[in-house]
């Protein structure tokens, strides 16, 4: 499996997925000319757009995906809530498994401001990704994970010390705890699955200025014993 | 931050030394301007004698189990706001580790008239059957007729609720709450439930006039005032307790079931029952640890 990302951050976040055989995009919160550069302009080659929740910097290319000839799976309130009509639009509901070309997929429901949001357990040709991002925790748990793909936003360290300073409005950081996944979070996250197959965890999604990109990692990979990356724009797994 | 030393630990003239020395430092710096008559001792003296007798929700004393910062905290924020617990403005409440300062509704009140500078505030309820007409002009609703009559009078047939805040120099502020807009911030709380018999049922309008006059001040004291620090000051109570009931949440409710995907059957493609959701319980007792290696996930071919 292979996963790149082509932006990590509240200005837009897609990632590519691919098994060798089928790659989907997961989520497209970037100009859709960005993302024909980043896919080296093979976006019909895609299978599939996953899409977690209709905020601008998941869903943005949405439209011009489908225009493009890429079919889109969202939830019923996300599809709503962006107003897309056609086609190529596949309504998914939670903790119903779908098959897009050679992968499987669960969409399960995430804790997020958002009409409908959902996370997805993706597999193919014998290892398991779990993709979950802009949630305030999760409230399921796995087995067998081969790759995860968890938001890791902020830490509430950092946090507070924002708040107080003034950098940081305090309506902000109400907002970031109830919708977002901070640090401890995800280490409570990661023990309480089993990790004996996993392979890779890729870091999502890091707030500006509310992070620390290296910490998490250390902090991560310390905790788990595995390997940690942070995803960047372009940064290849 | 739980593993700091509990409040009873740190001598009580720390404590209040450090608020007061914090008080003092806004004071001359002028960043903090409290109401004439308002003596931040006399509070600070009323307030470390009701934290004496204050407990918390499993009946232990407050200055055990709470932080020292959270004291001083709650302390400081009762100060900023000029707000007296011997006259009922506040209270000392424990969320878990945390000691907040939580206004009454005479405190909203009061912070609004004498650290906002209000002339006056007060609402009223709007029953089925009265005359009520207002106006919006800007951003700003202005009531312009409301009259009533006895009969319409009856706490079942409250339609809005209004709060006003007067001041000398400038338009009054006001705040309309429709009955079904007063109801959803009730259901916020613990106490109100639909068809209940709390006392948001025994004395509707009473309660209703509480509601919007607190939404009021909130409103107005965050829209108005440039004083960061009695804005932070005002609604840090509510933000530690949205952070205790949010941690509480996670508690119950995150890493709970197991979800998988249910293995494919070559030729035989899964129909309705193709999602495998377990709905026995997980044992609480592995939250926290590393999962049992032996807790392996059936995988199925392909996997």
């Amino acid at each position: 499996m292979e996963i790149r990302s082509f932006g990590s951050s509240s200005a837009g976040n897609a990632y590519l997925v691919t098994d060798g055989r089928s790659p989907l995009l997961l989520d497209c919160g970037l100009p859709v000319r960005e993302l024909k550069q980043a896919t080296s302009y093979q976006l019909s080659s895609l299978d599939g757009c996953l899409i977690t929740h209709e905020h601008q910097d998941h869903a943005r290319a949405a439209a011009d995906l489908m225009r493009a000839g890429v079919d889109v799976y969202a939830s019923r309130g996300t599809i709503e809530a962006l107003s897309l009509t056609g086609h190529r639009l596949k309504v998914v509901r939670a903790l119903e498994q779908v098959e897009i070309s050679t992968w499987t997929v669960l969409p399960f429901d995430t804790v997020h401001d958002a009409a409908e949001p959902l996370g997805f357990l993706l597999a193919a040709g014998g290892e398991k990704l779990l993709y979950l991002t802009d949630s305030a925790y999760c409230r399921y748990r796995f087995r067998g994970l081969t790759h995860i793909m968890v938001e890791c936003n902020y830490s509430k360290v950092i946090l507070d010390r924002n708040v107080e300073s003034g950098a940081l409005p305090s309506a902000m950081k109400g907002r970031m705890l109830r919708t977002h996944m901070s640090l401890d979070r995800v280490l409570d996250f990661l023990a309480a699955n089993d990790l004996s197959r996993v392979r890779e965890i890729m870091l999502l999604h890091l707030s500006d200025g509310n992070s620390d990109a290296a910490g998490f990692k250390k902090a991560i990979q310390a905790a788990t014993g595995r390997m940690v990356t942070v995803a960047e724009k372009g940064e290849k797994l | 931050m739980s593993k700091e030393t509990p409040a009873t630990q740190v001598a009580k003239k720390d404590i209040v030394d450090v608020v007061a020395g914090k008080v003092r430092g806004f004071i001359e710096r002028g960043e903090l301007h409290l109401p004439p008559g308002y003596s931040p001792e006399n509070a600070l003296k009323s307030a470390w004698l009701k934290l004496q007798t204050t407990t918390d929700k499993s009946g232990k004393p407050v200055l055990s189990t709470c932080t020292p910062s959270s004291v001083a905290n709650s302390l400081l924020d009762m100060i900023v706001q000029g707000l007296n617990p011997a006259k009922d403005q506040c209270y000392f409440i424990a969320y878990g580790t945390q000691l907040v300062c939580q206004r009454s509704y005479f405190g909203s009140m009061a912070v609004v008239k004498n650290v906002a500078g209000a002339k006056d505030v007060y609402a009223d309820v709007v029953y089925k059957g009265d005359v009520f007409e207002y106006e919006i002009k800007g951003k700003q609703k202005q009531i312009t007729k409301h009259t009533q009559k006895l009969e319409n009078i009856d706490g079942k047939n409250i339609v809005a609720a209004y709060a006003v805040i007067e001041f000398e120099d400038r338009a009054a502020y006001t705040e309309i709450m429709t009955m079904a807009e007063i109801k959803q911030a009730w259901l916020q709380g613990q106490v109100y439930k639909e068809g209940g018999n709390s006392v948001h049922h025994k004395f509707a309008a009473e309660m209703a006039k509480k509601t919007v006059i607190n939404r009021a001040c909130k409103a107005f004291i965050n829209s108005s005032n440039d004083s960061s620090l009695l804005i932070r000051a005002y609604n840090r109570a509510g933000e530690t307790i949205a952070e205790a009931e949010m941690d509480q949440e996670i508690a119950e409710q995150a890493n709970q079931d197991y979800i998988d995907i249910e293995a494919e059957i070559v030729d035989d493609p899964p129909e309705d029952e193709n999602t495998k959701t377990e709905q026995n319980q997980p044992e609480k007792g592995q939250k926290g640890k590393m999962a049992d290696p032996a807790q392996q996930t059936i995988v199925g071919p392909g996997f």
